[in-house]
Formats: C-alpha cells, structure tokens, sequence
C-alpha cells in the first residue's frame, strides 16, 4: 500500500474523499491523548503493567483508526465510484486516505507522549532520563503502529464489503 | 432480450483491426435477462451510436465497454485486451489509459475545482506533471472552458458541468470515448456545443466513439448506429 500514489495525487483524493482537517484533528487528538496518559502512567507502574499499557495503547488506537478510515469509506461511497470510472484504483484510494491519516496519528502521538512524559516526571516518576526518554519512544511507537494498523484494517474492512 | 445489429462482416475483415469486440457475451442482472450471445465488433476509429428505448440496457453495455460492469458469461476485448478476466486494479490502469468516459449522471468531484477534475485521469495514467499540465490546459482550451478552470465544479451550471465533464472524458486522448446521452438535460445552446464538438475533426478524429443517445442530431453523425429492439420487461 505504499507506492501507487504521489503526494499531490494523494492530497487531491483526500479531498475527493472529503478527509478533511476535521478528520485530521480526530485522528491527532485521539492519538495525542491515549499517547499522553500512557507516557505518564508509564513511568509509575511496574514492567508488567508497563506491557499490558502499551498494549491496551495499541488496541484503542488501532480501533479508533479503523472505524475513522471506514467512515471515510462509506460516507464517500459514490464518490470512489466515480472515481473509480476514471482509472482510480482500489490501490490509490487506500494510499491516499493511509497517507492522510497516518501522518497525524505519529504528529499526535508524538505530542501526546511529550506532555504525558513530562507529567509523569511531575507525579514522581521513578526512572531516569533514559528510561523517560525509553518510555516515551515506546509508546509512540506502540500508537503510531496502532494507529496504521487501524487505518489499513479499516481500509481491507470496507474493500471486502 | 435486447437485439443488436451487426455490422457488415466484409466491412471489417476489410480493416482487420477492433477497438471493441464482444465474444457470446450476455448480461442478467437476476432472474432479468438485458442480453444474450451478443456477437460484433466496432471498427478501430469509427462513431457508433447505440439507440433505443429508456431502460433497454444502453448504459449497461456502455459500462461493460469500460468494464464498469461485468458480462454474465462471455468475453469483451477492448484494443485487444481481455477485460472481462482482468483484476479490479488493472483494469483501473487500463480505463485510465484506454477509454475516455462521459457518463450520463454527473461523476465530477464537486470539492475539486474544473482544472483538479480533469487532471484527475491523468494521475491514475501516471503522466507526469509537466505533460499533465499540457494537456490540460489543451483539452480545457479545445472544449472552450479553460476561463473556468479555477472554479468550483459545484458552482457549474448543469451544461458547464458536462463540458467539464467531456474535457475530463478527452484529457487523456484515449482511443474510445464513450458518451452516455451526452445531449440529454442540455438546453439549446449547450448541447449545440456539444455537437460541435463532436463534429469537429480534431476532437474525435481517429478514435472509437461510443454514444448512447436519444438525439437525432447525435446519431445523423454516427457512421453507424445500433438498435436495441425491445425494452426489458
């Protein structure tokens, strides 16, 4: 799903596809806010609880972005059939609509880890900077994996039907 | 069951060469039968107009010609190339690169702008930006809207929307255009234009034009015209 799509191309069947800010702002602040309390809590739980965190990171997101990029989907129907009429094909469509969203799901994480690490080191948090810095690379990891996941079995979900 | 005529078999032995050939191809949506065991072919470059009664199926052997749609059973070559077993994303390649589509319900992208729309093919084609800017900017100029290509396309009129429309099916220069009722909803004045463009030489020259129509005007261009007989019940 990587290839098969320019950017300009991608930006133009976004549009199309009517992925606007507002989803853009979705995605972000979805992704920003599972990212920040898990950053925090990260550093106050224990190896055990830190795993199944990053875990439950990892399903909330993934299920946000699926029912997002199905939405984009099924609210535009008639759209990506008639640009499908045109040569567009299911490889493009998906590119563009992955392409749009992902990029504010890692921005969102990324900011949302960065306030969540620095309140955790408010609240007291036991590790040094190494381990913040550790914690915080790992949970946006976890979300921004998460979020792509998301957005492709979204994606797969609504081909399939 | 729909009827078609044939075109002379002496006719097209003497050319050799299809742009559209339909091998035993039939078409049911359920139990409801459109065709059955249609057999003929369209000579590369010429203007075909397909005529009947609303509902008898022209829109649907249209979109079977731009593998919108499937044949029940049988095959559909378009410039030599099996469509009816190609995958779903070749055959996007292939409409984008092959045949030019206007269709009878308005299909632009009314959040794009006119220029946006028309540049659309051209992405799936692949064609870079420059030859993309190019031709564009040819096609707006040949169908006399490149003023409007700034607009919103949901600020066109219905007959600027089909000019649009046209300008998007020509962009690519492919070698079938297909036109479904391209007159029909126009008043007067735009659909004269229409016709003008049709007429003109430089538009349609050397290409398979495929046009479902009601329109006397649209069919005395046709060198050939195809009937479909009956309505389906």
């Amino acid at each position: 799903m990587s290839r098969g799509v320019t950017l300009q191309e991608g930006q133009l069947l976004a549009r199309s596809l009517n992925v606007s800010k507002s989803t853009h702002l979705v995605v972000a602040t979805l992704a920003a806010a599972v990212a920040a309390n898990a950053a925090a809590a990260i550093q106050l739980i224990g190896l055990l609880g830190q795993i199944s965190l990053l875990a439950l990171i990892f399903v909330t997101l993934a299920l946000g972005t699926s029912a997002i990029s199905t939405d984009i989907y099924t609210r535009s129907g008639q759209t990506i059939a008639n640009l499908r009429s045109i040569g567009a094909s299911r490889r493009s469509l998906s590119s563009a609509v992955f392409f749009s969203v992902i990029g504010y799901g890692i921005a969102g994480s990324a900011l949302g880890a960065g306030l969540g690490a620095a309140l955790g080191v408010a609240m007291g948090g036991q590790g040094g900077a190494v381990t913040v810095v550790v914690a915080v690379l790992g949970v946006i990891l976890a979300s921004s994996a998460a979020a792509a996941a998301g957005v492709y079995a979204g994606v797969r979900r609504t081909w399939r039907n | 069951m729909a009827q078609l005529g044939i075109l002379q078999r002496n006719e097209l032995q003497a050319q050799g060469k299809y742009s559209v050939e339909l091998k035993h191809v039939s078409k049911s949506y359920g139990e409801t039968e459109i065709y059955t065991d249609l057999h003929f072919q369209l000579l590369r470059g010429t203007f075909v107009a397909l005529v009947g009664p609303i509902g008898s199926g022209k829109t649907t052997m249209l979109n079977m010609f731009a593998g919108l749609e499937r044949p029940t059973s049988g095959t559909i070559l378009v410039m030599g190339q099996d469509i009816t077993r190609m995958p779903e994303d070749a055959l996007g390649e292939f409409r984008a690169r092959t045949v030019g589509l206007v269709p009878q319900v308005q299909t632009l992208i009314p959040e794009l702008t006119v220029r946006e729309n028309v540049e659309l093919p051209l992405f799936f084609a692949k064609v870079d930006q420059d030859d993309r800017q190019r031709k564009v900017d040819y096609v707006l100029e040949k169908v006399g809207i490149r003023g409007e290509a700034k607009r919103m396309v949901s600020t066109l009129s219905v007959g600027e929307k089909q000019m649009v429309s046209f300008a998007r099916g020509m962009v690519n220069d492919p070698p079938i255009l297909l036109l479904d009722e391209p007159t029909e909803a126009l008043d007067p004045l735009m659909a004269e234009v229409i016709l003008g463009l049709l007429r003109g030489d430089n538009l349609t020259l050397g290409r398979t034009v495929f046009v479902t129509t009601h329109d006397r005007r649209v069919t005395e261009l046709a060198r050939k015209t195809l009937r479909v007989k009956k309505k389906i019940p």
